[in-house]
C-alpha cells in the first residue's frame, strides 16, 4: 500500500511562501492499493494535484469523505478524472438523516457555488453511505466509524495485506475526557487506530492554542500524542495545519513532537507533521525515511 | 475489543461534566456508565461498581414505589426509554448503599442515531431523602 499526502492544511488554503514545505493544500491523501485500486481520502484542494499525477486514467476510483465540511470536498469539481467520461468514481461518506451523500455534497456542487451540476459530471458517478460493518474495495479491507467532530464524521481504516492505515484528521478525542486515564473502548476512533502500521491524525494546534478551541472539533499537540500512544500506531503523521501556521511554526512543533514522543517512549522517527506530497510505503517504511520521497 | 459508538461516548463525556445524577445505558440496556453526582445518590462510584446488566441494576438500588413496592423493571424510564425509543419520566424512592433513602424524578431519553438506537440516557433530580433506611 502506498500512501501520498496531498494535501495536508485544514479549514482554508493557505499558500504562500510561508507554507512552501508543508502545504497550503487542504486534506487529500492518495492510496494505492497492493492490487492498484486507486483511494483518495478527502477531496480538498490537494486532490486536484491527486487528478493531475495520474499518469493513466484510472477506470474506477474511491473517494473516501470523512465529512463535508469545505476543506474536505472543495477539490471535488476540479478534479481531472471526474470529467472523463470513462472515468467511474464512486463517493463514499457519512450517512446524515437530514439528506443524502448525494444531496448535500450537491449543495457545493451547484450553482451559484459551482459552475457544473452533479448531473453534469461527464464521468458516471455515485455516491454510497458508508456502511457500519466492513467491506472491501479491490486489496482492500475498509472499515469507517464515527468519531468526535463536528457534525457527521468518520474515520477509516484500510486494512491492505499486513498493512493498515488509520486515516482520522479531523478529531478532538479529548473533548470532555482525559485520554490517558479513559478505557480504550470509550476513546473515540480507538479502534480505527490501534496498533495500524501508520496512523493520519489530526494536529491542529499547539498545546497553548487549544484552550481558546475547545470544542472545535481539532487535537492539540498532547492530545494528539495521547492517542497515538494509547493506541500503539507504528508510526503517526499529524495532519490538519492550522492555516496560521507557517513552515517555521511547524518546524518547531515537528521539533516538539518527535522530543515528546521519545520521552513517552517512543521512537522520534515514527512521528512527524505531514508534509505536501510525502509518500509512504506501508509498512516497509518509517515516516522519517520516506517523507522526502518526493 | 469492541468499540463504544460515537454518540455514547459523547454523552459520556458531556455526563463526566455534569453535578445533575446522570446514567448511561447502551443499546442492550447495560448500565456502562453513571457520573459522580449519581455516584454520590447511590453510595458507590462507577469505577468501584463498573458495568451492570439489565437484569441486575433495576433492583440494586430499588427503586421502589411511593407505597415502598418495587417497581417493575419494565416500567422504569430508562428501560422504557432504550425499548420503545421515547422519552420517559416517573418520580420514585431509590436506596443508596448506605441505607439513605432519596425520592427522584428521572427523566430518560433514547439516543437515536442514523444506525438507529444506541441506547438511552436518564438524568435524575433528588427532590427529598430520609435517613431512615429500615423503611424497605
Amino acid at each position: 500500500m502506498k500512501v501520498e499526502l496531498w494535501g495536508t492544511r485544514g479549514s482554508i488554503p493557505s499558500p504562500g511562501p510561508e507554507t512552501i514545505r508543508y502545504g497550503g493544500n487542504t486534506s487529500c491523501v492518495g492510496v494505492t492499493l497492493s492490487d492498484g485500486s486507486l483511494l483518495a481520502l478527502d477531496a480538498g484542494t490537494g486532490i486536484r494535484s491527486l487528478g493531475l499525477a495520474l499518469a493513466a486514467e484510472p477506470a474506477r476510483l474511491h473517494i473516501l469523505l470523512t465529512h463535508l465540511h469545505l476543506d474536505h470536498i472543495q477539490g471535488l469539481v476540479f478534479f481531472a478524472p471526474a470529467f472523463r467520461a470513462q472515468t467511474e468514481i464512486v463517493i463514499w461518506g457519512p450517512a446524515s438523516p437530514e439528506a443524502s451523500l448525494r444531496d448535500r455534497i450537491a449543495r457545493y456542487i451547484s450553482a451559484p457555488l459551482s459552475p457544473v451540476e452533479v448531473r453534469e459530471l461527464p464521468c458516471e458517478v455515485s455516491f454510497r453511505h458508508c456502511p457500519e460493518t466492513e467491506w472491501e474495495i479491490g486489496s482492500a479491507r475498509i472499515r469507517a466509524a464515527s468519531v468526535a467532530h463536528r457534525g457527521p464524521t468518520l474515520g477509516y481504516r484500510i486494512d491492505d495485506g499486513d498493512s493498515s492505515l488509520a486515516y482520522i484528521p479531523d478529531h478532538e478525542p479529548a473533548l470532555g475526557a482525559d485520554l490517558d486515564a479513559l478505557d480504550e473502548d470509550w476513546i473515540s476512533g480507538f479502534a480505527l487506530a490501534r496498533d495500524a502500521s501508520l496512523l493520519i491524525h489530526d494536529g491542529q494546534y499547539a498545546d497553548a492554542e487549544y484552550p481558546e478551541h475547545i470544542g472545535w472539533g481539532h487535537s492539540s499537540l498532547s492530545h494528539s500524542l495521547s492517542f497515538a500512544r494509547r493506541t500503539g500506531a507504528e508510526s503517526t503523521v499529524l495532519f490538519h495545519h492550522d492555516p496560521l501556521h507557517s513552515d517555521a511554526f511547524l518546524d518547531g512543533l515537528q521539533e516538539e513532537a518527535k522530543r515528546r514522543w521519545e520521552e513517552m517512549g517512543g521512537s522520534p522517527a515514527a512521528i512527524e507533521l505531514g508534509a505536501e506530497r510525502a509518500s509512504y510505503e506501508l509498512p516497509a517504511r518509517a515516516p522519517s525515511a520516506a517523507a522526502a520521497a518526493s | 475489543m469492541t468499540q463504544r459508538p460515537l454518540e455514547l461516548i459523547l454523552a459520556r463525556n458531556l455526563m463526566s461534566a455534569l453535578s445533575t445524577p446522570a446514567f448511561l445505558v447502551d443499546e442492550g440496556g447495560v448500565l456502562v456508565f453513571y457520573n459522580e453526582a449519581a455516584g454520590i445518590l447511590l453510595g458507590k462510584r462507577f469505577e468501584e461498581l463498573g458495568t451492570v446488566g439489565p437484569d441486575e441494576w433495576g433492583s440494586m438500588f430499588g427503586p421502589f414505589d411511593e407505597s415502598g413496592e418495587p417497581i417493575p423493571y419494565d416500567d422504569l424510564p430508562l428501560v422504557v426509554a432504550v425499548r420503545n425509543g421515547r422519552p420517559a419520566h416517573a418520580d420514585f424512592e431509590i436506596r443508596s448503599t448506605d441505607g439513605m433513602r432519596h425520592t427522584v424524578e428521572a427523566s430518560a431519553f433514547p439516543i437515536l442515531t442514523a444506525h438507529g438506537s444506541q441506547g438511552a440516557i436518564a438524568v435524575f433530580w433528588p427532590t427529598s431523602s430520609n435517613g431512615n433506611g429500615a423503611g424497605h
